[in-house]
């Protein structure tokens, strides 16, 4: 979900992906790096990304992934549906908050 | 279906992965030497970051892959390395596979074709078959064929059918006058609207019209088999319209039938068919269809759409109940089957005997099986530190035993390819047991039926004898294994080892006392006097009446051929019959005699009779016991002389001398001229039977009788060569030496000794080599042991009597029980047998010898192996 979250704003490879992951979580998630790839692999073939061997900005030879259409509405259902669960764990965990409300 | 490009894909997706994880690291050490690391410090920590490189890209790969089908594959190949590997294993465990496995596929080819193969005809669930059924008859008996009259009237009267057909169970051998020559050919009996009710279309010419089969038809007409019109008439087209001319009469060629459609009888492959019009004529039976009396039509009816099994028992009972019958008392039911290939009366007798032969390779199998076990379980422990080091790289316990069935299953597999192999080739040995005189052709092919059976039963057998050796593969203690420590304490057994060793002797003991207590009764059933002496004599049948001899031109024949056969210098004696003792056919006739009162509703004593001529006993070897043989003046009619045999005087005339005495057959007063001692006249095993002989008369079908003397060698050339310089187109038939003849009443016996005695002795084979090998097994294992003990000076013959001791120890375990259980198996025998009890004693003993001999055999050496042991290599070796 992050993977395709961060796809969605840009097309990147690997490598990017890895370090605009861990930026954007303010290095709390610190995992292996190379556990990407995997994931890469099930959504390449899943055909929720696609891949494109291309010259980067440092100029080097990267693979980079970019978001499919199908990609994108399997996004909105996971976001949705992850939003629904994470409102009913804070509901769980929270339960004064909401019946003040 | 995107899974297909993927695996051609495949090989570039790696690639690229394996690209990208690789700039990837790259990408990430140049960015921690600009951040001021050396480059062998930023390439650590890059690879510290990434995680562990070849498990990620084995996980990355992994998801293009369907694992398990995958790792499987790679099981199967490496299983194929390790059994390529140990080549001696892999021929032993293989080769007792493909003996257990071809057996039973063999045995079940034969099933598959008496039980389950269907008759080619169209919609068989909508076919049934008719018989009678007497409720107060038992058995088979109590199953009748329709006579004629009983067949129009189902035909005319029913309601619930559509079409009503009927055939005739026997094949008839008929004479066909063939440019010059006879030939015999065979023919089928049906209804004219046969073919049309069961739904086979000739693929040549039509079926039968209704009045080809109306009795007295001007138009006799056949239909020929599809074999016959190939191989015999060349299979041309302009065969439809010929004439052929049968038993002297033309008939008209008006079809030919599909070649797949071989009748709906089990083992008939009749020529032709021809309708019932014609019956009376092929058959010589001038009465047959108005006779109510004979049955000898099979029914076959096509029930109409809506009527159920229900109403048309019901409809055919109504006219069941209509038939004429012996007693008005016990009307007659009717009784419906599928139509099959062995009508249902037969089949649970065909499943009896189909089913012991089924249990005894299933034993065959059994042994085979624990074989491999044994092997595969001692390699096992061969192979702990290959198991050890793959559990300690982290194969999980049910990899391992993934693994271990894999390569079991490829066994199997093979053995089962082989087993087929196999029975393909013993399959025309099994149907040469069939004496030729059977007048059946019989057609066993392995088909979709056989190949699903082999390869279940063979998957089967893999896991079987996989299951024990794997589950116990991986309950290994690592430490140790990989250390690679010899056991050097004591004698450390697998008892499961021990156990399949004993399960092996007991089951071959008991298949050996089946197969030999099968053998001592064959043996006992040659050795049965039937009553007349068996070897120097040959027969062969006659039939002069096909050709449309006149009664004189026919006594002439026999008069003839008889001088002539008779003057053959190698010939003691000849003579003519109505029919064989021992054979299919038999005639009885009502006798009355004073003083006894026959079974009520019937005219007199029906006795067994046999019309012959003089010399007959002479030729068959019978002795006379008091009075004398019937003479050439004895067959003029207005003399009635009769011959009874001793059974039939012990029922009327106890204790007397009954030659001269005078008796009624069928209302005509006869003398008694001679008496000779009982024989067998149905079967090897009846009780003495009452028997009379008459002169014959005019025969139409006869039985020639030669008895030559004793060392002149076969005469049958001779007596052919005769019969065709008297009339070529006279035929004889079945010419055979009396003991190729007496195959026939021993079929069953000896079927069953010569499969139980191959089975024993392929068990036996098994078991032999399964023994040796645990023994072996034990041996290779102690060598350090023995070694050590023979240092410390113990002798030879110590150990020799060691090893020995252990292997004959498990022998006498499987003995013991085998003994047990073949008290208990063989009692399912005791139909079977001639002349011996299942629980001969002798047999038993000798058996066990038979087997603790071989076994003793089989055990000493690998025990001269190990008694030749050189302490001070074995020692050093450590």
């Amino acid at each position: 979900m992050m993977i395709l979250e961060s796809l969605r704003r840009q097309p990147a490879h690997g490598y990017a992906l890895v370090q605009h992951i861990q930026q954007r979580s303010n290095n709390l998630l610190q995992v292996e790096e190379g556990s990407l790839y995997p994931a890469l692999q099930r959504l390449l073939k899943a055909k929720l990304v696609k891949a494109e061997w291309g010259v980067s900005s440092t100029n080097r030879r990267v693979r980079t992934y970019q978001i499919t259409a199908i990609g994108l509405r399997h996004l909105e259902k996971e976001i949705s549906s992850f939003e629904r669960m994470f409102e009913g764990i804070s509901l769980v965990l929270n339960p004064a908050e909401t019946t003040n409300n | 279906m995107d899974w297909l490009p993927s695996i051609f894909r495949r090989r570039s997706l790696y690639k690229d992965l394996a690209e990208e994880m690789r700039e990837h690291l790259e990408e990430r050490t140049q960015q921690l030497e600009r951040e001021g690391l050396s480059r062998k410090n930023a390439q650590r920590a890059a690879r510290r970051a990434f995680g562990n490189h070849a498990l990620l890209e084995e996980r990355s790969r992994e998801v293009w892959q369907w694992p398990t089908l995958e790792s499987i594959w790679a099981d199967v190949k490496y299983a194929q390395r390790q059994l390529r590997k140990s080549p001696g294993f892999t021929v032993t465990v293989i080769l007792s596979l493909t003996l257990g496995l071809g057996a039973n596929t063999t045995i079940f080819t034969l099933v598959n074709a008496l039980l389950f193969v269907q008759p080619a005809v169209s919609d068989a669930s909508s076919l049934v078959e008719v018989l009678l059924f007497n409720p107060k008859a038992a058995g088979l008996e109590s199953h009748l064929s329709l006579s004629y009259p009983s067949y129009i009237l189902f035909r005319d009267h029913n309601h619930t059918l559509s079409g009503f057909a009927a055939f005739d169970g026997d094949p008839h051998v008929v004479s066909w006058h063939n440019s010059g020559y006879g030939q015999m050919v065979h023919g089928q009996i049906v209804s004219g609207n046969f073919f049309s009710v069961i739904g086979v279309r000739p693929i040549l010419g039509r079926e039968f019209t209704a009045d080809e089969d109306r009795a007295g038809t001007e138009h006799p007409a056949v239909v020929l088999s599809y074999a016959f019109w190939k191989n015999r008439l060349g299979g041309d087209s302009s065969a439809i319209g010929r004439t052929m001319i049968l038993n002297g009469t033309g008939f008209t060629i008006v079809g030919v039938a599909p070649g797949n459609f071989n009748g709906v009888l089990i083992a008939s492959h009749p020529d032709f068919w021809a309708p019932t019009a014609m019956a009376p004529m092929l058959m010589r039976e001038p009465k047959l269809l108005s006779s109510g009396n004979t049955y000898w039509l099979f029914g076959v009816g096509r029930k109409k759409q809506d009527a159920s099994k229900f109403q048309m028992k019901a409809d055919l009972s109504v006219l069941a109940h209509t038939i004429p019958h012996r007693d008005p008392n016990e009307p007659m039911e009717v009784s419906l089957f599928p139509l099959q290939l062995v009508p249902t009366p037969l089949r649970g007798y065909v499943a009896a005997f189909t089913g012991m032969l089924m249990a005894a390779v299933g034993l065959v199998l059994l042994i085979a099986c624990a074989n491999a076990a044994s092997l595969l379980l001692g390699r096992a422990i061969v192979r702990r530190r290959e198991l050890a080091v793959r559990t300690a790289l982290g194969a999980s316990r049910s990899r391992i035993i993934r693994q271990t069935l894999t390569e079991s299953l490829l066994l199997s597999l093979v053995g089962g390819a082989l087993g087929l192999v196999l029975a393909s080739l013993s399959i025309p040995l099994l149907l040469s047991l069939k004496p030729a005189s059977l007048p059946f052709t019989f057609e066993v092919a392995l088909d979709w039926r056989v190949y699903s059976f082999a390869l279940a039963l063979s998957l089967f057998a893999g896991i079987i004898f996989g299951i024990a050796p794997a589950m116990r593969s991986p309950r290994l203690e690592l430490v140790s294994a990989l250390k690679d420590e010899t056991q050097i304490a004591g004698p450390r057994r697998s008892w499961l080892r021990d156990s399949i060793v004993v399960l092996q002797i007991t089951v071959c003991l008991v298949l050996l006392i089946s197969a030999g207590l099968c053998v001592r009764s064959l043996l006992n059933a040659r050795s049965i006097d039937p009553g007349f002496i068996t070897h120097d004599v040959v027969i062969a049948q006659l039939d002069p009446d096909s050709l449309g001899y006149t009664d004189s031109q026919k006594q002439a024949f026999y008069q003839h051929l008889l001088d002539r056969v008779r003057a053959l210098p190698g010939v003691s004696s000849a003579s003519l019959t109505s029919y064989l003792p021992l054979g299919t056919e038999r005639i009885m006739q009502p006798v009355t005699v004073d003083g006894f009162t026959p079974p009520p509703s019937q005219e007199g004593f029906y006795i067994q009779t046999a019309n012959v001529a003089p010399s007959y006993f002479a030729a068959m070897g019978i002795s006379l016991l008091s009075g004398r043989d019937f003479t050439q003046s004895d067959i003029d009619p207005g003399v009635r002389p009769v011959v009874i045999n001793q059974a039939m005087a012990n029922q009327f005339w106890p204790k007397q001398n009954p030659v001269g005495r005078h008796f009624k057959v069928n209302k005509d007063t006869v003398e008694i001229v001679g008496l000779v001692p009982t024989g067998k006249y149905r079967n090897l095993s009846e009780d003495p039977t009452p028997f009379m002989y008459r002169p014959i008369n005019i025969a139409s079908r006869a039985s020639l009788v030669v008895r030559s003397r004793p060392g002149a060698g076969s005469t049958l050339d001779e007596i052919r060569q005769i019969v065709f310089k008297l009339d070529p187109n006279v035929v004889p038939e079945d010419m055979e030496s009396v003991s190729q003849y007496m195959a026939l009443p021993l079929f069953a016996a000896h079927t069953t000794g010569v499969l139980l005695s191959a089975f024993g002795a392929v068990a036996l084979l098994i078991a032999t080599i399964g023994l040796s090998g645990v023994v072996s097994y034990s041996v290779s294992q102690r060598t350090n042991e023995i070694g050590v003990r023979m240092a410390l000076g113990a002798n030879r013959r110590t150990v020799l009597a060691q090893v020995l001791r252990q292997g004959m120890r498990l022998t006498v375990i499987g003995i013991a029980m085998g003994l047990a259980l073949s008290f208990a198996v063989t009692r399912l025998l005791a139909g079977l047998l001639y002349g011996i009890k299942p629980g001969d004693l002798l047999t038993y003993l000798a058996v066990s010898l038979l087997l603790a001999a071989v076994a003793f055999v089989s055990c000493y050496f690998p025990a001269h192996r190990a008694a030749s042991i050189d302490p001070m290599q074995a020692l050093r070796a450590e």
